[in-house]
């Protein structure tokens, strides 16, 4: 990828993953460009979930999970020995399929993150400040404390949990379909915010809505049976896919 | 068709099981509230200040024995006393039954028409010494030695030879006073007696019966809040009090809660968000689902071996409470687990996501998540601790406690124990402060399920929003 100016903010080497004795991706190499919005496509079970977990080590969690090859997050392996996963976290931020805000005031649910890292300042203020990147603050800032994170709309508790993931300011955000459990609206909204957020926040959105990625992403990966196909501008691939089943899948002959 | 018949089947099947349980417990209440309804008339007679015991004489002559209520102790400055009844007289009449056994002394004031209170005529040969003085056992049978002035005015004189009274044979010194006192309730008073004064038999028509009126307060909620909050009498049934019991039991509890509560949570915590799968951790959750299913008694074989005699601490409150955390400490982790086990993954996931630690997520999202399942299978476990009488019993834990326990190494008794001991007494009146005391119990584990349900609400709703 010669247009990379700036090296890349994380890039998997020969990055395989095993279920036990499943392996859901194998020997995958990408990379993933600063301040970019890089879309990884592809069908249902592609492994594209599980290698956006890999990258801020929430697989760990799962037993019988084994890695080889590497992650390499700002050139430090992520996989390596002595690195907290924690810490790694908190740099690496996420947004799941499902709205999952905890069940405590909307103001709770974004200070969690930053009372946790030891936040000192102004607590409020920082709280607002994610809201408003997250596009929420206007909708809830008269109930910050009254309203539950249950009590907002579908798309507003997206919105919700991408305002506490940016609270900590992560370097890197990553959302693993993010708009699935979503009507078109609020997706368009959250669409329209992953755009303002390129420029100030490295994202990752794993999708199986190819009009999605095409939209809102400057890179695509397309990923087929755990194997990374092609990866490219998100205009050249989609326009002038390299290689035939990359073709195939976005011209809808399966998936 | 079918079908339907499958659906009805299911439905009776379903519907027998519940009416069982329901009707089981209906039951259970009815009868032990109707078994225990006589605790009002029982400290009717106690309030009017007399405890009574039944005492039996051997009719001379006969393989029969006759029974008789005595006065075991009169309350200073109470109505009774008042009255002139004194401890050792012999109760005969109240009402209009004469009575042969205690209980016919407090089914007399139960059943006697009227409201609250009730005044009732009550009838009592005093006692051996006021009644007819001293007597001697002499070669010829038993005779006055020197007669109360009520016998002197009754007609005995010294000398006399007392032959039988009514028609009860006088065979001792303390068999005539009690002849007397058979003869007057069976027979009424004036009571015939023969004697023998100087080689010549003499037939004296004797009325030795003492009459007055009693008040008889019959006050349930007086009844019950009595038989709550004062200390046991064990001799009495009348007099007998749950409150050793109910503060023994608040104490082994609070013990028990104090150490199974955080060692619970904490085991299934570990287990549950913690542990790595390894043949180890697999031991632990088989060894500790099996132990909630260890028998009671085994549990207190274990309390008595360790913590009574190892560890000294005898049989006390401490070891009582400890013995119930080991009792219920398996519950509580299964219990917990289960709840913990219930939080979403997704939640866990949200906080880890943030760069909270294992223990962050735990304590600030998953604990209180879960907590209302935890408190429902604690309180749940806390229930069946209170109701709980074998893993004691074996502790060796007291029966008769006529105090209440002040401290840690007090000994002490539980209300389960005392059902117990209760239930096992002969004596009249016993069965009744039994029954009392489960009513006390089953209203005790009702009212803490209760509290369970209301704590599952009330969290249910905050969380759920």
């Amino acid at each position: 990828m010669s247009e990379h100016v700036a090296p890349p903010v994380l890039s998997t080497r020969k990055f395989s993953l095993w279920y036990g004795s499943h392996q859901a991706v194998i020997e995958v190499d990408l990379d993933i460009a600063e301040r970019q919005i890089t879309a990884i496509i592809g069908p249902s079970g592609c492994g594209k979930s599980t290698l956006i977990r890999a990258f801020n080590r929430l697989n760990d969690l799962i037993p019988g999970v084994r890695t080889a090859g590497q992650i390499l997050f700002r050139g430090e392996p992520l996989y390596g020995r002595g690195v907290d996963p924690v810490e790694v976290r908190r740099r690496i931020g996420m947004v799941f399929q499902k709205p999952n805000p905890f069940p405590k005031s909307v103001f709770e649910n974004v200070a969690f993150g930053l009372r946790i890292n030891g936040f000192r300042g102004d607590l409020k203020a920082k709280v607002e400040e994610a809201l408003a990147r997250a596009a929420l603050l206007d909708e809830v800032k008269g109930d910050l404390h009254r309203k539950t994170g249950y009590d907002l709309s579908g798309g507003q508790q997206q919105r919700l949990c991408i305002a506490r993931a940016l609270a900590v300011d992560p370097e890197v955000l990553l959302m693993d379909e993010p708009c699935s459990a979503l009507d078109p609206i609020a997706t368009a909204k959250i669409e329209d915010l992953i755009r303002e957020l390129a420029s100030s926040v490295t994202v990752v959105i794993v999708t199986h809505n190819m009009q999605q990625a095409a939209r809102v992403s400057d890179y695509t990966a397309f990923m087929l049976l755990g194997e990374l196909v092609e990866c490219g501008p998100t205009r050249e691939l989609f326009t002038r896919p390299k290689d035939s089943r990359t073709e195939a899948y976005i011209t809808g002959r399966f998936g | 068709m079918r079908r339907k018949l499958v659906g009805w089947g299911f439905a009776a099947v379903a519907g027998m099981a519940l009416g069982i349980g329901l009707l089981v417990l209906i039951v259970l209440i009815a009868t032990t509230a109707l078994q225990a309804a006589p605790i009002t008339a029982m400290r009717a007679v106690a309030g009017a200040g007399i405890s009574l015991s039944l005492r039996s004489m051997e009719v001379p002559g006969t393989r029969e024995a006759a029974g008789y209520v005595t006065v075991a102790q009169v309350e200073a400055g109470s109505p009774a006393a008042e009255l002139g009844l004194a401890r050792g007289d012999a109760l005969l009449v109240v009402g209009s039954v004469p009575v042969e056994r205690p209980s016919q002394a407090w089914e007399a004031v139960r059943g006697a028409p009227g409201g609250r209170g009730v005044v009732l005529p009550v009838a009592w040969l005093p006692r051996a010494e006021v009644a007819l003085g001293t007597l001697r056992a002499t070669p010829g049978g038993v005779t006055v030695a020197t007669p109360s002035p009520m016998a002197q005015a009754g007609g005995l004189a010294p000398g006399d030879l007392l032959l039988s009274a009514g028609s009860i044979p006088i065979t001792g010194t303390r068999q005539a006073w009690e002849a007397l006192a058979v003869a007057a309730r069976t027979g009424g008073a004036p009571v015939e007696v023969k004697l023998n004064r100087a080689g010549e038999e003499i037939r004296l028509l004797w009325d030795p019966v003492r009459r007055g009126e009693l008040r008889f307060v019959r006050d349930p909620l007086r009844a019950w809040w009595g038989f709550l909050t004062t200390l046991n009498e064990p001799r009495y049934p009348e007099r007998a009090g749950l409150l050793p019991a109910l503060v023994g039991s608040l104490y082994v509890v609070l013990v028990m809660a104090a150490v199974a509560f955080p060692l619970g949570i904490a085991g299934a915590v570990y287990l549950e968000e913690y542990a790595p799968t390894n043949l180890l951790t697999r031991t632990i959750e088989v060894l500790v689902a099996n132990l909630a299913g260890t028998p009671s008694a085994v549990v207190g074989i274990i309390g008595l071996e360790v913590f009574a005699r190892a560890l000294g601490a005898g049989r006390s409150v401490l070891a009582g409470g400890l013995t119930l955390a080991v009792l219920i400490l398996p519950t509580m982790v299964v219990a917990s687990r289960e709840a913990l086990r219930a939080v979403p993954r997704t939640l866990r996931e949200a906080a880890l996501a943030l760069g909270a630690t294992r223990w962050e997520t735990v304590r600030h999202h998953v604990l209180p998540y879960a907590l209302p399942g935890i408190l429902t299978g604690t309180i749940l476990s806390f229930s069946r601790a209170l109701g709980e009488a074998a893993p004691l019993l074996l502790l060796g834990a007291f029966l008769f406690v006529t105090y209440v326990p002040q401290g840690l190494g007090d000994s002490f008794t539980v209300v389960p124990l005392q059902i117990f001991e209760w239930a096992t007494r002969p004596q009249d009146g016993f069965a009744t402060v039994a029954a009392a005391a489960i009513v006390v119990l089953v209203t005790l584990l009702l009212l803490l399920n209760a509290v369970a349900i209301l704590l599952r609400n009330r969290f249910g709703r905050r969380w759920a929003g």
